[in-house]
């Protein structure tokens, strides 16, 4: 079970740098630009359940699982993982997740398996159980030809399935996904959405997934429930039929650009 | 820290080290390089410093001068050929390629009055030509200045006893030197600069590479990201990558330092041959040197290396940290006294005078051996802190 409430995040405005203003003989240091990336930013994702977070490119979703990850720290709200807290048990919370995130980041001079079981060490399996969870994964994910080659010419398709075997190798209870479909032909995104939809079913696990996307299909598709988010806040939640209810819209790319695009513009300010 | 935890974060160092040797070990073209220079790179030193110390040896071997103009000083000539030399007449084209630094000689020029003027002691003027910017002129200069001298004070000599006065009312001392230094001294006097820089080079540019892989090649690659968001500790983290880091720079140390053993055979200088003597035991000394500073080095360059989000962003960066580590050494040829007690304090310049000490066949205190690797402990360990931060701090690009 993974709970967002009320999760904000500010950034210093890219390029800007610590500018330095001389009044008198002193140098003060000017107010720096920043961007509100994420603000109140809620979600509550049980398991059993896929909860897709849906947003234009822009919107604080990456930003938003980066802070559910233990990347980067909120200035405000609270991050929870099966009840605990990203922020104060950091890594407790990230040996309950697996995570697939934006940057799939192989490692191109090692084989798919040795990257499965370099994780799997990581996450505090012993050699033996991450040798034997690679071998599970790869049946799974039809890794198997692809297991002991070196990374390096991979296709996208085939880093993202490595990549996400690499985040299953610990069999966590609760799968975060970044735009997991970037740069997936039509064959290997559904098969991608027939290994989610089994993660999340009793055989599977009843796993808590949640998935960041821009892709309508993606959510009408696999969703229970859906978040959508735009300029870094909640603009609507609930299932693709309540949210099509609720802008009375029959097609849900639609209900999506009504809900996404008339929210109001990000905060832009200085920090004094 | 409560004992399963030290075992997960010593299997989670174990997994980062063996990840990081197996990649290490699979760039195969950057460690077949790596190691090739270590190794090539002893025998090339002496090679080169052998060279130019046999250039001097058979300048003087030769036993030739050129001179312009002899015979206007028949006595000279006698007493140059008496000396076991040979004068030989410059080629007309002598003074041009003297100037160019084409001519690796000094040639002397006397003039026609020369042999009058000395028997009336007028001071005759000779002249000795040398480009003060070619090394084999300067010797030749000396060489031929040294046999002008000998020859006036044989002429004071004989002119003082054809009058009857004793020669010691000319020269009232004799002077005798002799050399205290060992023969492993006088032959770190040629090899002394060399040598131990281009072992601490060899260890700073071989654990460069690998440095920046495993900390800058992980931003780039975007694998730190992932890697981040696993429940290692930062300690382990570091101290993984690390350790590969500086087990390569330590292999690099050794290999270079055993490469001095076989390069002997290349010393082309007789002299050198015969005073440079270099054995197992030095070459086991000069590793357990380098360690320390291996270690050292490898945790500084990871430090710098993973503020760049790119591997070229991190090579700007440790071009600074090796520039510092390599001029170090320096300060010990700017200074002709004896060695202070603070060179002990330096990372580099305490290794370089260790390793001057051990090709020496200078005895070394214990606390010689321990105040550089306490300093090189220090470094590896604010390194390591810095660089378990950053990692964190660095993972989203």
């Amino acid at each position: 079970m993974i709970l967002i409430d009320k999760v904000s995040k500010r950034f210093a405005a890219q390029g800007t740098g610590t500018r330095w203003q001389r009044k008198g003989w002193r140098l003060h240091r000017t107010a720096q630009p920043w961007v509100q990336a994420v603000s109140d930013i809620s979600l509550h994702a049980p398991n059993g359940q896929i909860t897709g977070l849906l947003g234009p490119n822009g919107a604080g979703k990456t930003s938003t699982l980066r802070m559910l990850a233990g990347l980067l720290a909120p200035d405000s709200g609270r991050l929870e993982v099966d009840g605990l807290s990203v922020t104060q048990e950091r890594a407790k919370a990230q040996a309950r997740m697996g995570i697939l995130a934006d940057a799939r980041g192989l490692y191109p001079r090692l084989t798919a398996r040795e990257n499965m079981v370099y994780f799997g060490r990581l996450q505090g399996l012993s050699a033996p159980a991450a040798h034997a969870r690679a071998e599970q994964l790869a049946d799974l994910l039809e890794l198997r030809p692809l297991l002991d080659r070196a990374t390096e010419g991979f296709s996208q398709g085939e880093r993202v399935k490595t990549a996400l075997a690499r985040a299953l190798v610990h069999d966590p209870d609760n799968i975060i996904l970044d735009e997991p479909t970037n740069g997936l032909d039509v064959l290997a995104t559904r098969a991608l959405r027939e290994t989610l939809l089994h993660l999340c079913s009793p055989e599977g696990g009843s796993k808590c997934i949640v998935f960041s996307t821009h892709i309508m299909q993606e959510v009408e598709r696999l969703c229970d429930q859906v978040v959508v988010v735009a300029h870094g806040r909640n603009v609507a939640s609930g299932s693709v039929a309540d949210l099509l209810a609720q802008t009375g819209q029959s097609d849900f790319e639609d209900a999506f650009v009504h809900l996404a695009f008339a929210a109001t513009p990000p905060q832009i300010g200085v920090v004094p | 820290m409560s004992r399963p935890a030290v075992g997960k974060a010593l299997a989670q160092w174990g997994a980062v080290f063996i990840k990081e040797i197996k990649d290490a070990w699979r760039d195969r073209r950057t460690l077949r390089m790596v190691l090739l220079l270590s190794l090539v790179q002893g025998p090339l030193v002496l090679l080169l410093v052998s060279t130019l110390a046999s250039e001097k040896e058979n300048r003087i071997d030769k036993r030739e001068i050129y001179a312009q103009g002899m015979q206007y000083a028949p006595g000279l000539q006698n007493f140059i050929e008496r000396q076991a030399y040979t004068i030989k007449v410059p080629p007309a084209d002598a003074m041009d390629k003297l100037a160019a630094g084409q001519l690796e000689d000094a040639i002397l020029v006397v003039p026609a009055d020369f042999e009058q003027r000395l028997h009336t002691m007028e001071m005759p003027t000779i002249e000795i030509y040398a480009n003060s910017s070619s090394r084999g002129s300067d010797t030749a200069r000396d060489l031929v200045r040294k046999l002008l001298q000998s020859y006036a004070q044989e002429r004071v000599a004989l002119t003082l006893v054809l009058r009857g006065v004793a020669v010691a009312s000319l020269q009232p001392l004799e002077v005798q030197e002799r050399d205290m230094a060992n023969a492993n001294a006088r032959a770190a006097q040629l090899t002394g600069a060399m040598i131990p820089l281009y072992v601490l080079i060899a260890v700073l540019t071989g654990a460069m590479g690998a440095a920046m892989d495993s900390t800058a090649g992980e931003r780039e690659r975007s694998s730190l990201e992932p890697l981040m968001m696993n429940p290692v500790s930062p300690w382990a983290l570091a101290l993984g990558k690390w350790g590969a880091v500086a087990l390569l720079a330590a292999l690099i140390a050794l290999l270079t330092s055993l490469s001095f053993i076989p390069a002997q055979l290349l010393i082309r200088s007789d002299v050198l041959q015969a005073l440079f003597r270099y054995g197992l035991a030095d070459a086991l000394r000069f590793g357990l040197i380098c360690l320390p500073f291996a270690g050292a080095v490898a945790a500084v360059l990871m430090a710098s290396s993973i503020r760049g989000k790119s591997i070229k962003e991190a090579q700007a960066g440790n071009s600074l940290v090796l520039m510092v580590f390599m001029l170090l050494p320096l300060v010990s040829l700017l200074n002709d006294a004896a060695e202070p007690d603070w060179y002990y304090l330096v990372p580099s310049l305490a290794q370089q005078t260790l390793m001057l000490h051990v090709l020496r066949a200078e005895p070394i205190a214990l606390w010689q051996w321990l105040l550089p690797s306490a300093i090189g402990v220090v470094l590896t360990i604010a390194g390591l802190a810095y660089v378990g931060r950053a990692m964190r701090s660095n993972a989203v690009r």
